[in-house]
C-alpha cells in the first residue's frame, strides 16, 4: 500500500498514528517533504522508493555524518542501496522523533553504530564511530595513541561480559544512564 | 501462506538481532514462540493482562520493524477478535480516547510553550549549555509573571478598591493594645511625608524613576502606601494587613515548591543514572552527537566540541594517572602553594566586602543631595557590587591557573567562589542597611520609636527603593554592555585585524557567569518583594527584555564555546544555586517579620510591634474551637506521631532504593556470567567443528577416488 497522488487517505493517516509515534501534523507534512523529492512523474506511482542521494539532500540530514548509516538501516530495498519507501521514511522520522521511547531509540543508534551489521560493536565499529563524531579530515581526527587510549576505555567501561564487543544489551545500559540521549536522539522536519 | 512469507521476510531482515530482540520484548510474553520467526510473539492475545487497552499500540509501535511488518502484525490482531463484554469493551473505547486527548493536549502545550523555537535554534547552534540559560532564564519570567497574579489579586487590587470605594469600609487600626506605651510621645514616629514639595524641575521625574523617590515613592509600587484597612461590610471581611503578610510568606513557599518540581525531575533523572563520572568516555561516544544539528557549519563546530571534549577528558586522565605518581615533597609542595592561593582569593573576596559595606554606609549619609551627583551617590552601592563583581572573579581566574586543578573542578571552584561573592554582597548590603535602621552603633536615635526615625521615616519604603535601584542598575548595566561593550568588540574583530584583535577574538557566551547574573536578580527580587510589591512584575519585564537583549547578542556577537556544559547537571546546579539565594532572602524576610519593628507613619503595620504579630492578634479573634483545634495541631500530642509517621515512610523509601540497587548489582553480575558462559559455549562449539571438520573432510576424501555423479 502507498501513497496515492498528493493526498493522504484519512485511513491511512490513522493507521500511520497507529503505527508511528508522530503526530497527524508531523506526517502530513512528512509527506509534503517526501513528495518534493520525487519527480513528477514519479508521484503518481503507488509506492515510490527515493535513491538515497536524494533524501542526503535534506537539510537534515545533509551534514549529519551519519546520514548514509541512517539510510542504510530503514532501507527495506532488497539490493541494500539505501533508497527509501515513504513508509521507511516514516519509520526514519517515528524513531527519531519527539515522543518516540527509549528503546526505540537506543536500538536504531544501534545499528546505525553497527558500521559492519554483524550485531554487535567491536574495535573497527567504535573506531569509525569516533572518526565519524570528531570529523574526518586529518587536523581534526585523533592519533592513534588517543584513540587506543580511548577504545579501551571505551570497552572497560562498557563491555560487561567482557568478549571485546560491545552488545546490544550493554549499549543499552550505557544509553539508559545518559539522560541526554533521547532529547538529542531527534531530527524534526 | 502470507504469514509465512511474512515470518521469513523478518527473519531474513532481522536475524542478526535475533537475540538482541530479546531484550526489547516484554517480559510477559512467552519465548517458547521464538523459533525463527519475526520479532514479535504471534502467539500472544492482546486481552492478557488487565492493562488499559493502549498497551497493544505502544507494542506496535514500539517495536523496531519496518511499516510492512507493523501492519501486518496489527491486522493479525485484529483479526484476533476477542472475546469481551460491553463493559470491557466501553472501558477499552474510553481508555483510548482518554490517552488520544491526553497526546492531543501534550501536543497543543508543547506547541504553545513561550519562545519555543527560539530555544530549539539556540540548541541547535550552540549546544546544550547555553540552551539550558536561555530555558533557564524562560523559567524564570513564568516564576514571576505568575507570582505577580498572587500578589495582585490579593494585595493590590484589594487595595486599590478599599482606596477608591466609599468609607462604608471601616479604617482601622487592628487591636491598638500594642502600642509601647501612653507616656512616649509617638507624634515624632509618626511624621512621614513623602509628597515633593514645591515646583518639581521636569528631569526630576525621570531621575525619581531610577531612584524610586518622589512621584514613585508614594504610590503602589511601595510598602508606604499600603494601608491598614480591614474591610467589614454585610458578611466580608477582609484584613489587609494579614493579607500582605500572608502573601508574601506564600509567595516565598510558592516559588520553593516550583523550584523543587523542577529540580525534581532533572534529580530523579541524575540520581537513577548514578554519577556522572562512570562511564563518561562511552557517554561521549555513544550518546554525544546531536542530531539536530543543521548545516555545515553546525556539524563541523559540534565535531570541533567533540574532538575537545574527548581530547580534554583522556588527557585529564593522563595527569590523573602521573599525579598519582606524585613524590611525596611534590604533593606536599602543591597543596601549599593550593592553600596559600585560597586564601588570597578569600582575601580578595573580603576586600571586596568591607568596600561594599563602606560604601553602602557613605551612600546612606549622602541621602538627599539632587541632580547627577546625588543621583551617583545613591547608586554607588550598586556601582560597587557590580564592580566587585566584575573584577573579583577575573582575579580569582588568573589565581586559578597556579592552581594546577583538572579543568572540570577549576571551572566548579570558580563558579562557586563567584556565588559566594554574589550572595554575600547582597548579604552585606542588607546587612548594613538593617544596622543603619535599627542603629547597631548608636543607640540614642533609636530609643524613642525602635527605629532610626529621623533618617529613615518609612524605612520599609528605603529598603523597597534600595532593592529596586539594584534590579534598575542591573538591568541597565547589561543593556549598557551590549550596547557599549558586546557590538564594538564584534565591529573592530571583524573589520580591524591585528594581533590585538586576534589574540582578543570574538566573545564566547560564558554561561556560568550569566546564570549567576539571574540567580542574583531574582535574589534581590525576593529580598524585596516584602518592602516593593510590585518588584515582581518590574522583574518580569527586565527578564523578558534580557532574554532578547540575549539572544541578539548571542547570535551577532558570540562565537559558539569550544568547552561544553553538561546540560542536566548545569540544570541542577542553577537551581541549587537559585535556592541559595532564596535561602539568603528567606533569611532577610524572617528578621524583618520577627524583629524589626515596622514604621508608625505608613503601611499596614503601623501600629504594631512586629509585622508578625498581627498573625496571634487575628488567631486569637477566632473562634474558641478553631483556636483549640489549631492549637492541637501544633501541639506535642500530634506533631510526635506525624514525626514518627514521616520516619518510617522514610524508612520505606530507602530500603526499597537498597533493595533496587543491589538488583542491578545482581543482574549486572548474571550478565557478566552469562557472557561467560557463551564463550565457554562458543570454544566448546569451536572444538567440536574441528574435530567434526577433521571426520567429515576424511570422509570426502573417500568419496571423492569414486568417479563424479
Amino acid at each position: 500500500m502507498g501513497t496515492t497522488a498528493s493526498q493522504l487517505g484519512k485511513d491511512l493517516l490513522s493507521e500511520y498514528q497507529e503505527l508511528t509515534f508522530l503526530t497527524k501534523q508531523e506526517i502530513l507534512l512528512a509527506h509534503k517533504r517526501f513528495s518534493e523529492l520525487l519527480a513528477k512523474e514519479e508521484r503518481s506511482l503507488p509506492s515510490p522508493r527515493v535513491p538515497m542521494e536524494k533524501i542526503l539532500s535534506l537539510p537534515e540530514l545533509k551534514s549529519n555524518p551519519f546520514k548514509k548509516r541512517i539510510c542504510h538501516v530503514f532501507s527495506t530495498s532488497d539490493p541494500k542501496d539505501g533508497s527509501l519507501t515513504f513508509e521507511d521514511f516514516l519509520d526514519l522520522l517515528s524513531a527519531f522523533s519527539d515522543s518516540a521511547t527509549l528503546e526505540i531509540k537506543s536500538h536504531y543508534a544501534f545499528r546505525i553504530f553497527d558500521f559492519d551489521d554483524d550485531g554487535t560493536l567491536d574495535g573497527r565499529d567504535l573506531e569509525k564511530l569516533v572518526n565519524c563524531l570528531t570529523g574526518e579530515t586529518e587536523d581534526t581526527r585523533l592519533t592513534s595513541e588517543e584513540m587506543r587510549q580511548l577504545i579501551g576505555n571505551i570497552l572497560e567501561e562498557s563491555d560487561i561480559d567482557k568478549d571485546g564487543t560491545v552488545n546490544l544489551s550493554e549499549f543499552q545500559h550505557v544509553i539508559s544512564r545518559s539522560p541526554d540521549f533521547v532529547s538529542s536522539f531527534k531530527i524534526v522536519l | 501462506m502470507e504469514l509465512c512469507e511474512l515470518q521469513r521476510q523478518g527473519s531474513a531482515g532481522g536475524n542478526s538481532y535475533h537475540g538482541a530482540q530479546q531484550s526489547i520484548r516484554l517480559q510477559s510474553m512467552s519465548s517458547a514462540s521464538n523459533q525463527n520467526g519475526p520479532l514479535f510473539n504471534w502467539a500472544s492475545s492482546p486481552t492478557e493482562g488487565s492493562e488499559d487497552e493502549s498497551r497493544p499500540l505502544k507494542v506496535l509501535r514500539g517495536q523496531p520493524l519496518p511499516m510492512r511488518l507493523k501492519r501486518a502484525l496489527r491486522e493479525v490482531q485484529q483479526m484476533r477478535v476477542p472475546l469481551v463484554t460491553d463493559w470491557q469493551s466501553w472501558k477499552r473505547s474510553k481508555a483510548k480516547s482518554v490517552s488520544r486527548f491526553r497526546t492531543d493536549a501534550n501536543v497543543a502545550l508543547y506547541s504553545t510553550a513561550l519562545w519555543r523555537k527560539t530555544l530549539l535554534k539556540i540548541g541547535g547552534q550552540f549546544g546544550g549549555g547555553v540552551q539550558s540559560y536561555f530555558l533557564f532564564l524562560r523559567f524564570l519570567v513564568v516564576l514571576n509573571f505568575l507570582s505577580f497574579f498572587l500578589i495582585a489579586g490579593f494585595v493590590l487590587i484589594p487595595s486599590i478598591v478599599f482606596k477608591t470605594t466609599s468609607p462604608s469600609n471601616i479604617t482601622a487600626d487592628s487591636n491598638g493594645t500594642n502600642l509601647i506605651g501612653s507616656d512616649w510621645s509617638t507624634e515624632d514616629c509618626t511624621a512621614y511625608d513623602p509628597n515633593p514639595q514645591g515646583l518639581v524641575i521636569f528631569y526630576q521625574y525621570f531621575l525619581d524613576l531610577l531612584s524610586g523617590t518622589g512621584f514613585m515613592e508614594y504610590s503602589y509600587v511601595f510598602y508606604g502606601y499600603y494601608n491598614n484597612t480591614v474591610a467589614e461590610s454585610s458578611g466580608f471581611h477582609y484584613n489587609l494587613p494579614l493579607a500582605y503578610l500572608l502573601t508574601c510568606v506564600f509567595y516565598f513557599a510558592f516559588c520553593l515548591v516550583c523550584i523543587i518540581a523542577r529540580m525534581g525531575s532533572a534529580l530523579r533523572v541524575a540520581v537513577a543514572t548514578g554519577s556522572g563520572a562512570v562511564g563518561s568516555y562511552s557517554k561521549i561516544v555513544f550518546t554525544g552527537w546531536d542530531y539536530g544539528c543543521h548545516g555545515d557549519q553546525a556539524t563541523k563546530l559540534k565535531q570541533k566540541n567533540i574532538h575537545y571534549q574527548l581530547q580534554l577528558d583522556l588527557e585529564e586522565q593522563r595527569l590523573q594517572n602521573k599525579a598519582a605518581s606524585l613524590t611525596l615533597g611534590q604533593t606536599v609542595g602543591l597543596y601549599s602553594l593550593r592553600v596559600f592561593l585560597m586564601v588570597i582569593s578569600i582575601t580578595l573576596i573580603g576586600v571586596a566586602f568591607f568596600c561594599i559595606f563602606r560604601s553602602t554606609a557613605f551612600s546612606q549619609e549622602k541621602v538627599g543631595e539632587t541632580g547627577l551627583l546625588g543621583l551617583i551617590w545613591e547608586y554607588l552601592p550598586s556601582i560597587v557590587i557590580t564592580a566587585g563583581n566584575f573584577v573579583v572573579p577575573l582575579l580569582c581566574d588568573q589565581i586559578a591557573l597556579f592552581e594546577k586543578y583538572s579543568p572540570s573542578t577549576t571551572i566548579i571552584i570558580a563558579l562557586f567562589r563567584s556565588v559566594f561573592l554574589r550572595m554575600v554582597s547582597l548579604g552585606v548590603l542588607l546587612f548594613s542597611l538593617w544596622s543603619k535602621i535599627t542603629c547597631f552603633e548608636d543607640k540614642q536615635v533609636c530609643l524613642l520609636c525602635q527605629y532610626n526615625h529621623e533618617d529613615y521615616p518609612c524605612w520599609e519604603t528605603r529598603v523597597g527603593q534600595e532593592m529596586y535601584k539594584l534590579t534598575l542598575f542591573d538591568f541597565l548595566i547589561n543593556v549598557a554592555m551590549l550596547i557599549l561593550v558586546e557590538f564594538p568588540r564584534r565591529l573592530l574583530v571583524d573589520h580591524w585585524s591585528c594581533a590585538l584583535t586576534r589574540w582578543v577574538g570574538r566573545q564566547e557566551f560564558l554561561v556560568p557567569y550569566n546564570v549567576l547574573g539571574l540567580v542574583y536578580g531574582q535574589a534581590v527580587v525576593w529580598t524585596g518583594a516584602l518592602f516593593c510589591p510590585l518588584l515582581p512584575l518590574i522583574n518580569t519585564l527586565k527578564f523578558f527584555i534580557l532574554f532578547y537583549c540575549k539572544k541578539v547578542t548571542l547570535f551577532s556577537n558570540c562565537r559558539p564555546a569550544v568547552k561544553t556544559f553538561r546540560s542536566t547537571t548545569s540544570t541542577i546546579f542553577f537551581l541549587v544555586v537559585l535556592l541559595f539565594g532564596w535561602g539568603l532572602a528567606l533569611v532577610a524576610l524572617i528578621y524583618s517579620l520577627a524583629q524589626m519593628h515596622p514604621s508608625m507613619s505608613c503601611g499596614p503595620f503601623r501600629s504594631l510591634t512586629t509585622m508578625w504579630r498581627i498573625v496571634p492578634d487575628t488567631f486569637y479573634t477566632l473562634s474558641q474551637t478553631t483556636q483549640d483545634f489549631l492549637f492541637y495541631m501544633g501541639s506535642q500530642a500530634f506533631s510526635i506521631p506525624l514525626f514518627i509517621f514521616s520516619c518510617v515512610v522514610l524508612c520505606y523509601v530507602t530500603a526499597l532504593a537498597s533493595v533496587y540497587g543491589r538488583s542491578v548489582d545482581l543482574l549486572k553480575a548474571e550478565l557478566k556470567m552469562a557472557g561467560r558462559d557463551k564463550q565457554f559455549l562458543v570454544k566448546q562449539i569451536e572444538k567440536l567443528s574441528r574435530t567434526m571438520g577433521v571426520l567429515t573432510r576424511d570422509q570426502e576424501d573417500m568419496y571423492d577416488t569414486g568417479a563424479p555423479n
